[in-house]
């Protein structure tokens, strides 16, 4: 009980604090402007959907990504699905083969990358953004991967710890 | 492969209707919150607002470090200006003097300078960062209304774009929106008005574009933006930015600016909503639905007799 109160309690400090991170970014260096943007929720919830539950995290998805889009974007039904989706995808992934940790921080990133181009497109339809691919994947992209690499490393070390200490079975 | 029976596809093929369904509504309108939008809003904006204290503190922390390193500096380059600005406050405190003598002699009580000020703090940055977008602690509850004028100190930032009881949002100018104008002027040599319209920016450049600015008029690079007022929303005398580049504009009828914003966008913390005094009109820096605004009072004259 304590355990699922703990995994829904880090969640929600995860989506409170993506928004405070984001008021560093965008870093000025020399003449280039590097986007930084925290995708901490969605790495978090991909390890739940490969260690903990498939339809928890996708429940957990829809959930913080309503709250995503009707606090920040206004338009609902964008990270609404696209939070589930990935969880899906990251927990079919897995199905067959044990997760090792370091295929996990793999297919995490894998997934945010896709996640964070599938946004990209969207918004590039809508033409909310001008933006060239190339300056996406040099100025976003690959400032963000970078960024959220680290976070991944420290949460596959949360992570790897609550499946040594069994956590999960207990939860559920 | 995930094997799909019949009904599993159905229900995939519905909620595929409804999320496009669900998508299509909220684009439609996306600048008014529904009554269950500013529930969500209010509650996450609460929430948030919590997380924000220790956040803005070490925001403000780092910004600290940054104003220290640069001390020496900046002390030597104040200390320079420091006596060109006693005379600069003695001759600003005379003309004001001189202004309310003049303005109470021709009996103008309002003036499209003055504002209501309402302090608020940022809150929440949108995280995906593909619309500038802030948003702040203070709503409808107090004061604060659709299209008000939001700065900090050093300059004009945004404005608001829905605001719920307790939570508001600001549209930064830094948007992609063609809908954003901002009315502005530039005060020249001679204390001549140079009108134009802030439209948008440029991507590579990071700076303002100012518009439809007339091409016989001759425009200096280092010219002070302000706000003009004249769009009916927001005050008068808001300092934008300052030009520093003047070519034509792509038809080549009028001219065009590129204008460095005065305020630091990349790092927010405290900012001022300015509710202007003087009555508001759906102008171009609002919502612009261009109602006939002349007509309307004398037509309910009318109606009461």
């Amino acid at each position: 009980m304590l355990a699922r109160f703990l995994i829904v309690f880090v969640g929600i400090l995860l989506f409170l604090f993506e928004s405070g991170l984001a008021m560093f970014s965008p870093l000025q260096l020399g003449d280039d402007t590097y986007y930084l943007i925290p995708r901490f929720l969605i790495l978090y919830l991909i390890f739940l959907a490969i260690y903990y539950s498939r339809k928890k995290a996708m429940i957990y998805g829809l959930i913080f990504g309503l709250c995503f889009d009707v606090f920040y974007i206004n338009i609902i039904g964008l990270y609404m699905v696209l939070y589930p989706a990935v969880c899906y995808i990251a927990a079919w992934c897995v199905k067959r083969i044990h997760p090792h940790l370091v295929f996990s921080m793999f297919l995490a990133l894998l997934l945010m990358v896709i996640f964070e181009f599938v946004i990209y497109e969207f918004f590039y339809i809508l033409q909310f953004t001008t933006m060239a691919v190339q300056p996406f994947i040099v100025n976003r992209l690959v400032p963000t991967t970078i960024g959220n690499l680290l976070f991944l490393i420290m949460l596959a070390w949360a992570f790897k710890y609550c499946i040594s200490a069994r956590v999960f079975q207990r939860a559920q | 492969m995930p094997h799909f029976s019949n009904k599993k596809l159905i229900i995939l093929l519905v909620s595929v209707i409804f999320l496009v369904a669900l998508i299509g509504f909220s684009l439609r309108d996306r600048h008014n919150a529904t009554l269950p939008e500013q529930i969500i809003k209010d509650t996450v904006g609460f929430a948030q607002s919590i997380v924000a204290k220790p956040t803005n503190y070490i925001t403000s922390i780092f910004s600290n470090i940054d104003s220290l390193l640069n001390t020496y500096e900046e002390n030597q380059r104040l200390k320079m200006r420091l006596e060109d600005f006693a005379v600069l406050q003695a001759e600003v405190s005379t003309l004001k003097a001189e202004n309310s003598s003049l303005r109470e002699l021709a009996s103008i009580e309002e003036s499209l300078r003055d504002f209501d000020p309402i302090q608020a703090t940022v809150i929440a940055r949108n995280p995906d960062q593909w619309e500038e977008k802030i948003i702040l602690n203070k709503g409808t509850a107090h004061g604060v209304e659709k299209n008000m004028a939001v700065r900090t100190s050093r300059g004009l930032i945004g404005k608001i774009v829905i605001a719920t009881p307790y939570t508001s949002e600001v549209e930064l100018l830094y948007t992609n929106n063609e809908n954003y104008r901002v009315s502005a002027i530039v005060v020249d040599e001679d204390n001549k008005e140079i009108h134009g319209l802030i439209e948008g920016y440029d991507d590579e450049r990071n700076e303002l574009l100012l518009k439809r600015i007339d091409s016989n008029v001759e425009l200096d690079v280092g010219g002070k933006v302000l706000s003009s007022g004249l769009g009916g929303i927001f005050p008068k005398g808001i300092l934008i930015g300052e030009i520093t580049e003047v070519t034509t504009d792509d038809f080549g009828l009028t001219k065009m600016a590129y204008v460095k914003p005065a305020a630091d966008f990349s790092i927010l913390d405290h900012v001022i909503i300015a509710k202007r005094k003087t009555i508001s009109i759906d102008g171009s820096d609002g919502s612009g639905t261009n109602e006939d605004l002349t007509n309307e009072p004398i037509v309910e004259v009318e109606g009461e007799e």
